[in-house]
């Protein structure tokens, strides 16, 4: 009886996969400012092209600004505001980097804080209204956000960074993990916690000593969450289904 | 107030899907759409089997999970307590189908009224509208009740003001035992399934 | 937007009001007719199946005009090559061949018809084919007995055996007040249509308490009480079981003794050889003066051929005595082991059974006092067919009989009939014999009488007396003969040969019948086939000729609604509705009627048909509204007639409301007496007693007819013969399907709700809203047969007998017996649309038509032992 859904498919999992790593790239760019602006700009380009996916998914696309039409209760209406001030804050960076820096930064963690609440908000299906979704979308996107980032320019800093992420989305997903079991993601859980965590925890230590695998580290670090939410959208959403707290009486009771 | 209620009652519910039927027509809904339909259920193990049929759709809730998640805010919620689909705002994002608990949403391409926005049971809210302009009462009058209820043979579906303590399905939630769909999640559906009557 | 009234009568279970709304001219949706609420037992609503005919009047593959076959090849993979031809040239070819007929004769050298029709199931299409029985009517003799799924997919053995013990062709409970129900795989949710569903779901409400006896849990299981999960064909035994407990272990003033020894034979003295104790003088059975007894009479003891078995001082027992010690060793103990249910279950029942029976109240229905007595037990198909169907049969009706709950308010009822004569009136069916018992039009078995030489290919009249000699009894004989004995003609009989014309209206035998693929090989030699046709199909593939009759919502007719019809049509009312056109027929689509009097005209019986008409043919006597016999008339002016006769006889001549009153209307009814429900006052007023438990008529005709086929060498029915029995002992029933360990598996099937009677099969949305039901997918087998099997589900996987297989996808359940696999409906299509795309398999191509599966009624059990792979 529990069902699938299937409303959101690849392109809606591109928004959280491309969304929630452009994020956790701006704020990756935001720590490490002094390198280069190529984290903005690809931050900038990936979450563009997650909300594009999306709005290939929906209905009605020339209607597509009436998503801005329900801030006061809709995450979907906020993360779409957020997304304004964050092109806006992150456009403005590359022009002037402070402040709009760490305000994109911001932005984005908003943005991913949004894209976590609306899974969360998704009541009937048990993989996403687990509270602890919040956190693992979040870590999940500052950890990939920190791989990507390690893919452009590595630092001590920024392996730091990329350990710190990849040991709270352990944590989180640990956490999530055991509040929503589910069998669609257990390759992935796995992934990431052995590539996603240990190897990258690995590489990023031993990037201290030999810097040219800290991209490895990176790849390691992204790689799997991306699994991991594409699998989370797509393969994990199964609706509660049906239950019934009590069989109907026909006629009379039976002991 | 009112507030416009549905029960099915399982012990008289057969399955046989005239309401869904009925509903397809009433609303013409396309191949696919189910905006009411009645689940076949098992529970238990052989040879210790309880089968159940379970009609279900959108239960207009008190506090729908569809509603909030709207960014559009196609969906909404009448003082009556019907939750209604602006189609000409929903953008078709389908967020308010994953959001919804009872799988009651759908969107589809093939819908030739209501192409690729979301859509579900409306309590054939506009029968109800025309009918109370005409003075006429919902669940007593057909011209005023949705169609699963007119259509239902074995009387398992019932439909009217479940704030009026005089109406038929105050009776019937006062002298039966009756649940609701997942009342743990805290969505308040205005679809009561009655099981057994009280002792 | 206007509302249309008309009736749905798609299956037995109607008919069934309903209004069309209709916009601009296009049908859009159905709805109840709500102005019948009051007098329709179903609240005036319809059920799903009703809401597929705006999709059938708009189906894409309808055939619109008349078609003429190309390619005269006929076989499954010959493309008919069908042409379009006018109506004119189609009548034309039909007339021809029809005319050239009645210059050869109506009898070819056999004696049988040169013209065969095939109807659908249970006469409903006859509520669809307007005036055409007044055609055969004109015709003359007609081969009605091709089956296309009588036998097999009827209640044939409660059908016959109902009839002879108490007017019963269909056997309902008294749904509005009976309490305790028995229900050995009746599955009154999925086949009792609107009304059954109405009446058992209020009696849910009520707290009526249904116990579903069968193998695996139906739809009707599911809305039962209990579920009692019986091995297959073991339903007798359980229900001996249930009179052993009543008559050996509850206490005898339990039972309605006055019941049995005043409205039965039960109290009749029986001879040494088995025959009634007769008075030396009339002839009369002698009654005992007690229920259980012993006594000596001065009597004749007379058998078969009215051979002189004793005379003198004779002793005999009263049959009720025979009745116990032969129930005797059929403990629940005994059961247990047969039917695989615990025997203190067993006992449970037949005490709640007991105990709800009320034995000694009484109950006042409509000023009359009646005896209440709310206990039933109905029996669904399988179980009242084929081997076992008697004795199923038999034990039904003993058990109402014991506690008196036969034909009174609360018990069993038997609704209808239609071997025995007046078929509106069961009540005026109701005769005496010579025994005191209800006659019966047995065919006859006596040496002058019997005769060799059948009307029809089934040759019911030789084979089966029970299945009398009425309009009916062509479709109640052993229909599979026709089909059977074309190849083979067993000695005796003259040779089966094929009809010159078959006609063909709503019935698809090709996929509805046993051993399908026998069937269509003898379809291919089928000279000459007029398919009045829908849709292509299965059959219909086979045809010559294609014609399009207007459809539900097209055409016009009226027809009797009400009184006391099949499965839970008894109703408070009865009357007429009118079938009318809600919207113009769709392309050259004509009505049924025109098509018939086109045909009468053409073949020069326009007045023995507008005779036939005028007589009544068409459901009423149309009296001082009849038709002028010498011109062709225009299918409004004869339904006009027919609505005038109708509207005259219904008002008790005050009123003569023409078609245009019936098509505002839609019904017009009056009151039905509900004590007309229950045939009991009828025969305790005329002095007659149910014959039960013993059948000495049964014995006697069994043994006459033994010898009429032995007299002629006719030894291949002998097993047949074994059935007639006084008593009937249990035989290992389920044996008989026994095919060896390499097939373990039962495969059953069981009544879609949505697919009843098979007609809207090519509807998409009626296949939509069916899936949301299991089973309509695939097979369904026990989760835990599947786990053991490795089988997941969606697997495909094989069912196969030794000789034939077939694929489905598995659908693993709990409600099913580990050893029952079952497939939902009939499907197996590969020429209608839509349905040939569902990937569903049907067991009647794995069903054997066999004469060692045919039981002396003539019938056969939709069931068969299978094994069970994943497919490669």
């Amino acid at each position: 009886m529990n069902w699938l859904q299937k409303h959101w498919d690849a392109r809606a999992a591109l928004n959280f996969m491309l969304g929630g790593a452009g994020a956790g790239l701006m704020i990756a760019g935001a720590l490490v400012y002094a390198q280069t602006l190529a984290p903005v700009v690809l931050s900038l380009a990936l979450v563009a092209t997650g909300l594009g996916a999306v709005w290939l998914e929906i209905g009605k696309k020339l209607r597509a600004l009436n998503v801005f039409f329900n801030p006061m209760t809709s995450w979907m209406t906020r993360e779409s505001f957020v997304a304004l001030l964050l092109f806006s804050f992150g456009g403005a960076a590359l022009v002037k980097p402070q402040p709009f820096l760490p305000m994109a930064a911001l932005a984005a963690l908003a943005f991913v804080w949004c894209q976590g609440r609306i899974l969360r908000a998704s009541r009937g299906i048990p993989a996403w209204r687990a509270p602890q979704i919040v956190l693992l979308i979040v870590s999940t996107g500052l950890a990939e956000g920190a791989g990507l980032a390690l893919l452009l320019g590595a630092s001590p800093a920024l392996v730091a960074w990329l350990a710190l992420t990849v040991i709270l989305r352990a944590v989180a997903w640990t956490h999530y993990a055991a509040a929503a079991p589910s069998a669609a993601l257990r390759a992935p859980g796995k992934a990431l916690m052995q590539l996603g965590t240990v190897g990258a925890l690995v590489l990023a230590l031993a990037a201290t000593q030999f810097p040219a695998v800290a991209p490895l580290a990176g790849i390691l670090a992204l790689a799997p969450g991306l699994w991991l939410k594409y699998a989370l959208v797509t393969r994990a959403a199964f609706n509660q289904g049906y239950a019934l707290p009590q069989a109907p009486v026909r006629g009379v009771r039976v002991p | 107030m009112t507030r416009w209620a549905m029960v099915a009652d399982l012990r008289r519910c057969v399955g046989c899907q005239t309401c869904t039927a009925a509903c397809k027509q009433a609303n013409q809904t396309p191949p696919g759409v189910q905006w009411r339909r009645v689940l076949d259920m098992e529970m238990g193990e052989f040879p210790d089997v309880k089968r159940a049929f379970v009609p279900v759709g959108c239960m207009h809730c008190d506090d729908p999970p569809c509603m909030h998640v709207c960014p559009s805010t196609a969906t909404r919620k009448r003082a009556d307590g019907i939750v209604t689909i602006d189609y000409d705002l929903c953008i078709g994002c389908a967020y308010c189908a994953v959001a919804c608990p009872y799988q009651a949403r759908y969107k589809s391409s093939d819908d030739a009224l209501r192409p690729d926005v979301a859509t579900k049971c409306t309590f054939c809210v506009e029968r109800i509208d025309a009918g109370l302009a005409q003075g006429l009462k919902p669940s007593v009058d057909p011209e005023a009740t949705p169609a699963c209820v007119n259509s239902c043979i074995a009387q398992a579906l019932h439909f009217g003001d479940v704030e009026d303590p005089n109406s038929n399905i105050a009776a019937l939630l006062a002298e039966n035992q009756h649940f609701r769909m997942h009342e743990e999640l805290g969505t308040g559906p205005r679809f009561y399934y009655l099981w057994d009557r009280k002792a | 937007m206007k509302r249309v009234a008309t009736y749905c009568y798609q299956c037995v279970a109607g008919p069934d009001l309903l209004t069309v709304k209709v916009e601009d001219g296009v049908a859009r949706e159905v709805e109840p007719n709500f102005a019948a609420a009051a007098v329709h037992p179903g609240g005036g609503k319809v059920c799903v199946k009703a809401y597929g005919l705006v999709q059938k009047t708009y189906h894409p593959d309808r055939v619109l005009q008349p078609m003429k076959r190309t390619n005269p090849r006929k076989g499954h993979h010959e493309d008919p090559g069908w042409a379009p031809i006018s109506w004119d040239e189609a009548l034309e070819l039909i007339s021809r061949k029809l005319v050239g007929i009645r210059k050869t004769g109506l009898l070819d050298a056999s004696g049988y018809p040169r013209v065969a029709a095939s109807f659908g199931g249970g006469g409903t299409p006859q509520s669809y084919m307007g005036s055409f029985p007044a055609f055969l009517a004109a015709w003359g003799p007609v081969d009605m007995g091709f089956g296309s799924g009588q036998g097999v997919k009827c209640y044939h053995s409660e059908h016959l055996y109902g009839e002879l013990w108490h007017r019963g062709f269909t056997v309902s409970p008294d749904t509005p007040l009976t309490e305790y129900l028995i229900s050995c795989g009746a599955n009154v949710e999925a086949s009792g249509g609107v009304a059954g569903v109405w009446r058992h779901a209020n009696a849910r409400a009520r707290g009526m308490k249904r116990v579903q006896v069968e193998p695996h849990l139906s739809v009707t299981g599911a809305c039962s009480a209990e579920w009692v999960p019986i091995k297959p064909k073991t339903d007798a035994a359980f229900l001996y079981a249930l009179i052993h407990v009543l008559l050996h272990e509850a206490p005898r003033e339990r039972l309605d003794a006055g019941f049995l020894f005043k409205h039965t034979s039960s109290p009749y003295l029986v001879g040494a050889h088995g025959y009634y104790l007769r008075e030396p003088a009339s002839g009369a059975p002698i009654v005992a003066a007690a229920l259980e007894a012993k006594e000596t009479h001065v009597a004749l003891e007379i058998g078969a051929d009215g051979e002189v078995l004793g005379e003198g001082r004779l002793e005999g027992e009263t049959a009720f005595a025979k009745l116990v010690a032969h129930m005797q060793p059929y403990s629940p103990e005994w059961a247990a082991q047969i039917c695989d249910i615990p025997a203190a279950r067993i006992r449970r029942i037949a005490n709640e059974y007991l105990d709800a029976a009320h034995v000694g109240e009484t109950i006042e229905i409509e000023g009359k006092t009646l005896p209440f007595r709310p206990v039933a037990v109905s029996l669904g198909k399988t179980v009242t067919n084929g081997w076992g169907g008697f004795e199923c049969c038999w034990a039904r009706t003993l058990l109402a009989t014991l506690v008196g709950a036969l034909e009174v308010p609360g018990g069993i009822l038997g609704t209808t009939v239609r071997l025995n004569r007046p078929m509106s009136e069961r009540h005026k069916s109701v005769r005496a014999d010579a025994d005191g018992l209800m006659a019966y039009p047995f065919n006859p078995t006596d040496a002058k009488h019997w005769s060799a030489r059948p009307n029809i290919r089934n040759a019911y009249r030789s084979m089966v007396p029970l299945a009398a000699d009425g309009p009916w009894s062509q479709a109640l004989g052993p229909t599979h003969f026709s089909w059977m004995f074309l190849d083979a003609t067993p000695p005796g009989l003259p040779r089966v040969t094929l009809p010159e014309v078959w006609f063909l209206y709503r019935t698809n035998p090709a996929i509805s019948f046993w051993d399908t693929a026998a069937l269509e090989d003898r379809m291919t030699r089928f000279p000459f086939v007029v398919a009045f046709a829908f849709t292509r199909d299965e059959t219909n593939h086979y045809a010559d000729v294609l014609l399009p009759d207007a459809t539900d919502l097209e055409s016009l007719q009226l027809i009797r609604i009400g009184g006391s019809k099949y499965i839970e049509q008894f109703w408070d009312h009865e009357g007429f509705a009118l079938r009318q056109p809600a919207i113009a027929p769709r392309g050259d689509a004509r009505d049924f009627t025109d098509i018939a009097t086109a045909l009468a005209e053409r073949t020069g019986l326009l007045e023995p048909y507008n005779a036939a008409i005028n007589k009544g043919t068409l459901g009423v006597r149309l009296g001082e509204f009849a038709l002028d016999v010498a011109t062709p008339h225009q299918s409004a002016a004869i339904w006009d007639a027919v609505c005038r006769a109708a509207s005259f006889e219904l008002s008790g001549g005050k009123e003569s409301n023409g078609l245009a009153w019936w098509k505002e209307k839609g019904l017009a009814t009056k009151p039905f007496p509900r004590t007309a429900w229950y045939l009991f006052p009828t025969l305790a007023a005329k002095g007659l007693r149910f014959e039960m438990p013993y059948q000495e008529r049964l014995l006697r005709i069994g043994t006459e007819l033994g010898r009429r086929l032995h007299e002629r060498d006719m030894n291949w029915w002998d097993r047949q013969l074994a059935e007639y029995q006084a008593l009937p002992a249990w035989k290992d029933f389920p044996g008989l399907w026994d095919s060896g360990p390499q097939h373990p598996f039962w495969l059953l099937t069981s009544r879609s709700m949505q697919y009843a009677w098979g007609g809207n099969v090519g509807m998409q949305m009626i296949k939509e809203v069916a899936d949301n039901i299991a089973g309509h997918g695939g097979v369904i087998l026990n989760t835990a047969t599947a786990r053991r099997l490795g089988i997941e589900e969606g697997d495909w996987l094989e069912i196969a007998t030794p000789h034939r297989a077939v694929r489905a996808k598995a659908v693993p359940r709990q409600g099913i017996r580990p050893d029952t696999l079952l497939l939902l409906g009939q499907f197996g299509h590969w020429a209608t649309p839509v349905a040939k795309d569902f990937g569903m398999p049907s067991m009647n191509s794995l069903v054997p038509m066999s004469m060692e599966l045919t039981d002396a009624t003539g019938s056969g059990a939709d069931i068969v032992r299978v094994s069970l792979r994943k497919a490669a």
